[in-house]
């Protein structure tokens, strides 16, 4: 009875742990790219992972990365625990104390630590920061599984080798090595999990266009997961389970129970197959893994760095390019582009200004163009190097002079409006209104943006107000308004407004004219209103660091951006209206060239605003009065 | 061991390593903590902007659902660790790496999952609704966040729990049997306190991660649960400012340290006061 | 005769198909000091272990004072363990060890203090009461498990190899300290050792086991003295064992020479085996021997010399106060008396002794 019950109880723990590694196996072969709807089986994502050069560059770039830290954390920490193990009382508790420090202290204030490290030491971030970063977290884990081992090490076995004429190595070697092997694989195999599965060290040591799969993964969340990446991480769990299976199904000589039940098994098997096998778990596969890695590593690598001087630091936001746009540009002009993304303008702003980075383009929003050239972080684009800029509409360029006076630090690349995609199956009232975004009948089906701007802006014109108020007394009755707000949400999101939607997990959410686009051709019950009250109109425009190191290429790109059939291939892709009047024109599908949604009208859009950029007082008084919205 | 003194040395690279991979980066946190942003001169201010509403909300959220989400892996994790360290030992070697073969997969995907199967029209949901059942909205509540905690953390309550009590010997147990001791008192008196330290260590480990996270309430708390890690996140890679960032990292640090030295002393008291 | 207290009948256990111990009966009488005695493996920790109600039997049934306790837990029993490696909580004090079978009775506080006193007494360890086990040395910890058993007046105490893992002088002190507790504590002991001199020199009744099996009952003397089979003959003192032919009663046949000896009853031109310990051998001169062979070698011991004599057919191992030098060749007489005729084992198995495990 007792069993039954310890059965139960143990298998509904193992349910508790595998039910997500299920979800995610099933996802794998979900055909819909939308995690909401399982749209019949497919094999699809695994033919595409190994097409998708980026999410195997930072699956190579995570291996690497965790081989080469926990190698070189398994030779430091090892030679540092013989050191500690022949050092006096007090130095060795010194030492033990820091050794403790990385594994009590948090991840999040070692990531943090080692950041400023590497911006007050100017060391540009990059796949060395990630290296150094987890070397430092690996060797305490190496230290502290070879030390025990060295404890229980007869020492005058070590005396008596040196004492019989053996050099100090060779005596190691054959003496101590062996005792503590068990501990230095164990550390070893600790590092490289540890290495393998971290993500917020990663987070805040990473530089631009290195990935592991962790932040890879990381960034996806907030915008949807590529279906590749639940196809990588199946077969990842599923080799490791694989392998994990042999070696734990292999008689080891650990125990002496096992031992015995060794012998019998040399008997039946024979030496020499006990030992084949043993070469084959202990050698082979490792080398196997080694050999694999480095080999994938250097051509995922290599397809990576043609040449690390003609190459592109792009800064983007998240699905805002069509990749082959980047393909073919790479083709036609040999450079190597490198792509980062970022999800809000208040995530990219201080990645430019702390100049750890140098990019070469980056695509802000309006208000933060402006307060790129206010701060100096931005450089004047050479028009003549752009002859393709007769593709932009005049009546673009001249909205964009709100911000950008004269046009001479960005070019418009897509624009939009902000209103709400709601789903006709869930709200039958029309809307017209911000107010609907407030009715207590709604609760739990609003998703609110997760950005200062875009929050205030939804407030703000819903009173009433311009969206760029740095009136105190209109904020702070903004603010209240969306503290009341605060219980009806469902969630703060950016990019996830999209597959929520799609999904049908919410009835209403704030969202960007482009994505209302995408949303409503995967799900027909979904439609897009611009309230009455008015809205943001927005523009992104490219921008040139004032730091770029390529600017001779980044002027190269933005001339590519502008041709008329690029401008559509990427406006096919994203869904956002384009200010190209050229590629616009080139539109076949007649819906669409003339869609409200892409674009709207001169009446709707005259009630709309453009942001600008308020300074640093008014963003501190934004910022504080958001941050108290969302952690009341 | 005189003899072999100099083999001291061989721990030379680890102490330049830790000198500037461990000790200078801290140094920097309490540097930026103590210093002005725009002129880098000397100030307290950034501890003022610690010590608002909104920050202290965040920290002590994120302390209640740390506690409650270690107590709940230790409730989960001990009978759990009980059963397996009773089992047949080739049995239990493969039970243990069924709880820890999970880790494998990326923490991140992992609890991104939750999300799919807690969602409104998710898979949990679809089940209850299957039998009738009503529907519960779990997802973007602490209460997710919590599961998310638990779900993530639990390998590390079970381990260190089951290593003690497999450590533990048999005959102690037999031993308060023999002097009359029933299961229950068997357990209060002799399994109980003899694991205390695989309990403190798994607190430990469950304890520290989950009071900092940023990513568990990210990803299942919809961005409407802001807990310490996520204050000190979006100062450094949103607002940019790293000094009143360093500050809170610097508190969070210092609680850490005093909670581990009295948990530590625990660990000695426990010993004496059984 | 004093009345049985434990009794076991027919009891068995395997372990995962190991047969450890087959159908044993036995029987324990009030304030015995019984000793189960044999080679690692035997099963005689087993059936300490049953008693103690560490273990259930496969099959079979035990008694206490008439009652059965098959199936009864530990706690619910009358009997106190000492185990081999002491089993003292490590985690708390000399006096909170002594105290938990007392506490756990809720017995009152001055009773339990007194008990503490008292116990301590007994096994010479006064002022200990504040330490922790891990500062004791073996020997007390071993005094410190008795004195934790006793204070809870079991009605027998079980003790599993106690001085297994104390060296000689201790080991030899202990065993008196046993025998005089035994003596203050009017209780039964049952006792189990592998070694077969702490057995003769402590019991009133030792159980030689082997493989699973009993092979003999008896006190010490009887043990001894009159072997009932080969094992139990070479596992107490030493022995030689070697074939004979019982040609007639009275006169047994071993390597082509006839001894007479005094056993009767084993029929005519029987194969047996012969027991002569190497004390009855008697060394003389090559003509007088029954036996002539050659001195292979020689160690004084102290009380008397250890000779090994090479003969065609055995070397015998022979005890004597005489000595002889190396290559000398001597003679080797037996009294009849000193003659023990064992019947062959039915199988060969029951007889050959298990290597250590």
């Amino acid at each position: 009875m007792s069993k039954i019950l310890k059965r139960i109880y143990m298998a509904l723990i193992l349910i508790l742990l595998y039910a997500p590694i299920v979800t995610l196996i099933v996802l794998s072969f979900n055909s819909s790219r939308s995690r909401a709807r399982w749209g019949g089986f497919t094999l699809q994502w695994y033919h595409d992972l190994f097409q998708d050069s980026e999410i195997m560059r930072a699956f190579y770039t995570t291996l690497t990365v965790a081989l080469l830290a926990s190698v070189i954390a398994t030779l430091i920490g090892t030679l540092a625990a013989i050191g500690i193990q022949h050092m006096h009382r007090k130095s060795r508790a010194f030492f033990m104390g820091v050794t403790n420090i990385p594994m009590v202290n948090s991840e999040i204030v070692m990531g943090v630590s080692l950041m400023l490290l590497f911006i007050i030491g100017r060391i540009e971030f990059g796949f060395g920061t990630i290296l150094l970063a987890h070397i430092t977290f690996d060797i305490p884990y190496v230290i502290l599984s070879v030390l025990p081992k060295l404890k229980q090490t007869n020492r005058s076995t070590y005396e008596a080798a040196l004492d019989l004429g053996a050099a100090p190595f060779f005596a190691f070697r054959k003496t101590i090595l062996p005792d503590i092997m068990p501990g230095i694989v164990s550390g070893f195999m600790m590092a490289f999990t540890m290495s393998l599965d971290d993500f917020v060290v990663t987070y805040f040591t990473k530089g631009p266009g290195v990935d592991t799969l962790s932040t890879k993964i990381y960034a996806e969340v907030r915008k949807g997961i590529k279906p590749e990446i639940y196809a990588l991480s199946t077969i990842l769990f599923l080799s490791v389970l694989i392998l994990l299976m042999l070696i734990n199904f292999t008689p080891s000589k650990n125990s002496r129970k096992e031992l015995i039940k060794d012998e019998k098994y040399l008997k039946k098997h024979g030496r020499k197959r006990i030992f084949t096998k043993r070469l084959i778990l202990g050698r082979a596969i490792p080398a196997l893994l080694i050999i694999v890695v480095s080999a994938g590593g250097i051509y995922y690598q290599a397809e990576a760095s043609v040449s690390s001087d003609n190459e592109l630091v792009v800064y983007n936001w998240g699905e805002y390019m069509d990749p082959g746009v980047i393909t073919d540009f790479e083709k036609e002009t040999g450079i190597h582009v490198i792509y980062e993304e970022f999800e809000t303008n208040e995530i990219m702003y201080p990645k430019i200004r702390s100049g750890a980075v140098s990019y070469d383009l980056v695509c802000p929003s309006d208000y933060m163009i402006r307060k790129m050239i206010d701060n100096n972080l931005l450089q004047p684009i050479n028009k003549d190097h752009i002859p393709n800029l007769k593709n932009i509409g005049s009546l673009y360029l001249k909205t964009a002079e709100q911000y950008d006076p004269g046009n001479q630090y960005s070019i418009p690349y897509c624009w939009g409006t902000v209103g709400i995609l709601y789903n006709k199956k869930l709200v039958d009232e029309p809307v017209d209104s911000w107010s609907i975004l407030w009715e207590t009948k709604y609760k739990d089906n609003i998703l609110m943006q997760d950005s200062v701007r875009d929050a205030f802006a939804v407030a703000l014109k819903y009173l009433g107000y311009s969206l760029n108020s740095t009136n105190i007394r209109e904020l702070r009755e903004a603010e209240k308004l969306l503290q009341d707000q605060k219980p009806l949400v469902q969630a703060y999101v950016i990019d996830q407004v999209r597959d929520k939607m799609i999904g049908g997990e919410a009835a209403l959410g704030v969202i960007y004219s482009g994505e209302a686009i995408y949303t409503v051709k995967e799900n027909p019950d979904l439609a897009y209103a611009i309230p009455k009250e008015g809205s943001n109109v927005w523009i992104d425009g490219w921008c040139i660091p004032k730091d770029a190191k390529h600017v001779e290429n980044a002027e190269k790109f933005l001339n590519y951006l502008c041709r008329p059939d690029v401008a559509l291939k990427n406006f096919d892709y994203i869904g956002y209206s384009t200010p190209n009047t050229a590629a616009r024109d080139l539109i076949e599908d007649e819906d669409l060239r003339n869609s409200e949604v892409a674009f709207p009208d001169e009446e709707t859009l005259s009630r709309c605003e453009t942001m600008s950029y308020l300074g640093p007082e008014a963003e501190e008084i934004y910022n504080s009065l958001w941050n108290q919205v969302k952690s009341s | 061991m005189k003899k072999n003194a100099e083999l001291k040395w061989l721990a030379a690279p680890y102490g330049v390593w830790a000198a500037g991979f461990i000790i200078i980066p801290l140094l920097m946190i309490f540097y930026y903590a103590f210093t002005n942003q725009e002129t880098g001169a000397f100030t307290f201010a950034n501890f003022s902007e610690v010590f608002t509403a909104s920050t202290m909300k965040a920290f002590f959220l994120a302390f209640g659902l740390a506690l409650l989400s270690t107590l709940i892996c230790l409730v989960l994790a001990y009978p759990l660790a009980m059963i397996l360290s009773k089992m047949h030992v080739s049995r239990s070697s493969f039970i243990v790496f069924l709880f820890i073969l999970p880790m494998w997969m990326n923490f991140l995907l992992r609890t991104f999952a939750w999300q799919t199967l807690l969602e409104k029209n998710g898979v949990i949901n679809t089940v209850l609704g299957f039998f009738h059942l009503p529907a519960q909205s779990i997802i973007n509540t602490p209460g997710a966040i919590i599961l998310g905690m638990v779900y993530n953390f639990l390998p590390f309550m079970i381990l260190p729990i089951y290593n003690s009590l497999s450590k533990l010997d048999r005959e102690l147990i037999n031993a308060a049997r023999d002097l009359g001791a029933n299961n229950v008192q068997t357990f209060m008196n002799v399994t109980l306190p003899l694991t205390v330290p695989g309990i403190l260590s798994g607190i430990t480990m469950v304890f520290i991660p989950a009071l900092t996270t940023f990513v568990i309430s990210d990803l299942l708390g919809g961005g409407k649960i802001l807990l310490i890690g996520n204050m000190i996140e979006q100062e450094f890679k949103q607002l940019n400012n790293w000094n009143v960032g360093s500050a809170m990292s610097m508190l969070l640090m210092i609680f850490l340290v005093i909670s581990m030295i009295i948990s530590a002393k625990t660990d000695t008291d426990a010993g004496a006061a059984f | 005769m004093k009345n049985k207290l434990i009794e076991l009948t027919d009891v068995s256990k395997s372990f995962d198909g190991n047969m450890v111990l087959d159908e044993i009966n036995l029987y324990i009488r009030e304030n015995e000091f019984l000793t189960l005695l044999g080679p690692s493996g035997c099963g005689k920790t087993t059936t300490l272990r049953i008693l103690g109600g560490f273990e259930q039997p496969d099959t079979g049934r035990v008694f206490f004072d008439g009652k059965d306790i098959t199936s009864l837990p530990p706690n619910k029993r009358q009997l106190n363990t000492v185990f081999q490696k002491y089993a003292l909580f490590p985690h708390m004090t000399i006096a909170e060890n002594i105290a938990f079978g007392l506490k756990i009775r809720k017995k009152p506080q001055s009773y339990i203090n007194d008990k503490i006193r008292y116990a301590l007494k007994l096994v010479n360890l006064e002022g200990t009461e504040d330490r922790y086990p891990d500062v004791l040395s073996g020997g007390q910890q071993q005094r410190i498990a008795i004195a934790r058993a006793i204070v809870n007046e079991p009605k027998v105490l079980l003790l599993d190899e106690p001085l297994g893992a104390l060296d000689l002088k201790l080991r030899q002190s202990m065993q008196y300290e046993l025998m005089r507790l035994k003596r203050e504590l009017g209780i039964t002991f049952v006792y189990v050792t592998h070694d077969q001199e702490e057995a003769l020199t402590m019991s009133d009744t030792i159980v030689v086991m082997n493989q699973g099996y009993i092979q003999q009952i008896g006190t010490p003397e009887s043990i001894y003295n009159e072997p009932q089979n080969a094992f139990v003959a070479d596992f107490i003192g030493d022995s030689n064992i070697v074939d004979g032919i019982m040609v007639q009663d009275r006169l047994v046949e071993i390597f082509g020479t006839q001894f007479p000896c005094v056993d009767v009853g084993f029929g005519t031109n029987r194969p047996v085996d012969v027991v002569i310990r190497p004390e009855d051998l008697e060394l003389t001169s090559p003509e007088k021997g029954q036996i002539r062979g050659r001195v292979r070698s020689l160690i004084f011991k102290g009380v008397h010399y250890e000779m090994e004599i090479h003969t065609n057919a055995y070397d015998w191992l022979v005890h004597s106060t005489k000595m002889a030098e190396v290559g000398s060749e001597v003679g080797l007489t037996v009294d009849p008396f000193n003659i023990q005729i064992m019947n062959k084992p039915a199988s060969e198995d029951e007889a050959a002794p298990e290597p250590e495990e």
